[in-house]
């Protein structure tokens, strides 16, 4: 019992994480992101690299991982999205051809085979009959403190008042002289450094592969769809909902079906309330 | 020469090329590299009938694929049915994964539909490897039956396929369907407006789209002998819509031409055959930036105003 309600509140923050940045984007932009799993990836394997490779201590591994994925991000909005802005499935399609690119690229690099990171924090705590490391608790928490950072950046500074505006009515902001080519690019890097973030703090406890980001991206996709496209806080309630339903169904069935929660978690939204239960604009 | 008539001049040319073209090699493993690039060209073809010309991009036609060729493989494998079996079963099992994902998310504005083939084509990947015990895992079922002994005979057989269903497609998508269906995607709401059912055209073309993908997929696992969760992989979605790209949206026969010339052409410079993906990524994007017409049917429209 204690052991569900903790893993699922880490893999429920993981979620969300992801699912915030892919909202992000999507809400102020409009660019359906298909590369957002790559960064997720590129995070684990920036913290990778920076460890055992580079030999820096493991903060400063992780703060320069989610800052390289970041900055790629940005570079990603400003060479390769920007141009083909006009048609979504351009968009959609570059996107894409650029996880397929960091999926061959860290192929390359670093092989099929998993690549291990060492823990944070190496402790494991003991309450209630069950252990739980330390390194879980530290994404818990990472997770917390991220978006209520993300939270508080949104409502109480200049820069996200101007990217509220945007995702309201870009045009209308534009004419108020908010620079919307800048926004978006900072957006991006905002969802990338996020998205960067959890991969950093699952490094440790997850298998950190080539293909890591796909998963990720469809669950993302699926907390996204049930909390609304574009609703910041609708992602965090999906992600609680996945989350948790994931973990039980783990727990109390199987592992194997949990995997269809995300799948049939987007039919069942789409039947009964497409607009998701956050979304404000009707989808139909 | 009207401009009928060069394109069934066309059609017989090219049906010609393709027939002619294992003789050339007359070895077992050119005909096997033609053999999967005439299911690609199927594969391709189905999708333009759907995405092209109806605008709703489709980022799962492996789905369908996948559902084709693990039916041929549970039928055969499984139930010890005859291959022939297969090309019946294999379509109707695809149709049935495009109502559970088109019903829902067709009838929405948005990227629903793309994100949910994205997601289930993932998931079904995921499941044929989590339920081992009934598909193989990551090895997948094999020791199919081939439906013919000779490779070229069955080289002949999937270019039949390929030859009817494309022109089958065709025929459709330059009925008053397929005026339709091109209405949808300039404008969604004025085709409601003027009573035309929009859903059940978007679901309807599908379906035909999914049927033909499963066909392929059949095809395709009597060819290789063995279906794997690999039928199921995002990237093999993605490269068939470079193909498409390549060949040129919403044409059909574009797509087809895309995909034997994307397939001959990596498996000739082998060197490059280990970057498959690099080299299929690169064209994605320079077509993207430089040519978003595509290359062969917007070439083909040109020899045809010349010679026609």
């Amino acid at each position: 019992m204690v052991q569900i309600l903790v893993y699922g509140a880490v893999i429920s923050a993981i979620y969300a994480m992801l699912a915030v940045g892919f909202t992000l984007i999507f809400g102020v932009a409009r660019i359906l992101n298909l590369a957002h799993g790559s960064f997720y990836a590129l995070g684990a394997y920036g913290v990778y690299t920076f460890t055992a490779v580079a030999h820096l201590p493991l903060w400063l591994a992780s703060v320069l991982a989610v800052l390289f994925v970041a900055v790629f991000g940005m570079a990603m909005e400003r060479v390769l999205v920007r141009p083909l802005r006009r048609s979504m499935l351009a968009v959609l399609l570059i996107t894409l051809a650029v996880a397929l690119m960091v999926e061959q690229v860290l192929l390359l690099v670093f092989g099929s085979e998993a690549r291990n990171v060492p823990s944070m924090v190496n402790a494991t705590y003991h309450f209630a009959g069950v252990d739980i490391s330390a390194q879980r608790l530290l994404a818990l928490l990472g997770g917390i403190l991220i978006l209520t950072g993300l939270w508080l950046f949104m409502q109480r500074t200049r820069l996200g008042s101007a990217i509220l505006a945007i995702s309201q009515d870009a045009e209308a902001a534009q004419y108020m002289g908010i620079p919307s080519d800048r926004i978006y690019s900072i957006v991006m890097g905002l969802s990338a450094g996020i998205a960067a973030a959890a991969g950093v703090l699952v490094a440790p406890f997850q298998t950190v592969i080539p293909g890591m980001g796909l998963l990720p991206l469809v669950k993302a996709f699926a907390i996204v769809v049930v909390g609304g496209l574009g609703s910041i806080p609708g992602s965090i309630v999906g992600a609680l909902l996945l989350g948790y339903t994931e973990t039980i169904i783990a727990f109390k069935i199987s592992i194997e079906w949990s995997q269809i929660v995300s799948v049939a978690a987007v039919l069942i939204t789409l039947i009964l309330r497409p607009a998701g239960f956050f979304g404000k604009r009707a989808a139909f | 020469m009207g401009i009928l008539k060069v394109d069934r001049l066309a059609v017989l040319l090219a049906s010609a090329a393709l027939a002619t073209a294992p003789l050339l090699f007359d070895n077992t493993y050119a005909i096997g590299v033609l053999t999967v690039a005439l299911c690609f060209g199927m594969w391709s073809a189905s999708w333009d009938f759907m995405s092209g010309l109806t605008g709703r991009e489709n980022f799962g036609h492996s789905l369908f694929i996948g559902a084709g060729a693990y039916t041929a493989g549970f039928l055969n494998v499984q139930f010890g049915l005859s291959p022939w079996w297969s090309l019946a079963a294999a379509p109707v099992c695809a149709v049935l994964f495009s109502l559970v994902i088109g019903i829902p998310t067709l009838r929405l504005k948005g990227p629903y539909f793309a994100l949910a083939m994205l997601s289930g084509a993932a998931v079904m990947q995921n499941l044929t490897i989590i339920f081992s015990k009934y598909t193989g895992g990551q090895d997948g079922l094999n020791g199919l039956d081939p439906m013919l002994d000779s490779p070229l005979a069955y080289y002949y057989l999937v270019l039949i396929f390929l030859i009817v269903s494309t022109i089958i497609l065709k025929v459709v998508a330059n009925s008053t369907w397929g005026t339709i269906l091109r209405a949808i995607r300039g404008d969604e709401a004025s085709c409601q407006a003027c009573g035309i059912n929009v859903n059940f055209y978007k679901i309807a073309s599908l379906m035909i789209s999914a049927a033909f993908a499963g066909l392929g997929g059949a095809l395709y696992a009597h060819y290789q002998l063995q279906v794997g969760p690999d039928l199921f992989a995002i990237v093999l979605s993605i490269n068939i819509i470079i193909m498409v790209y390549v060949g040129g949206l919403g044409s059909i026969y574009g797509p087809v031409g895309g995909a034997i010339l994307l397939n001959v052409l990596t498996e000739s410079l082998r060197a490059f055959s280990e970057y498959r993906l690099w080299v299929y990524t690169l064209v994605l994007i320079f077509i993207l930036f430089f040519m978003p017409q595509g290359l062969i049917a917007p070439l083909w429209r040109r020899i045809r105003s010349f010679v026609a």
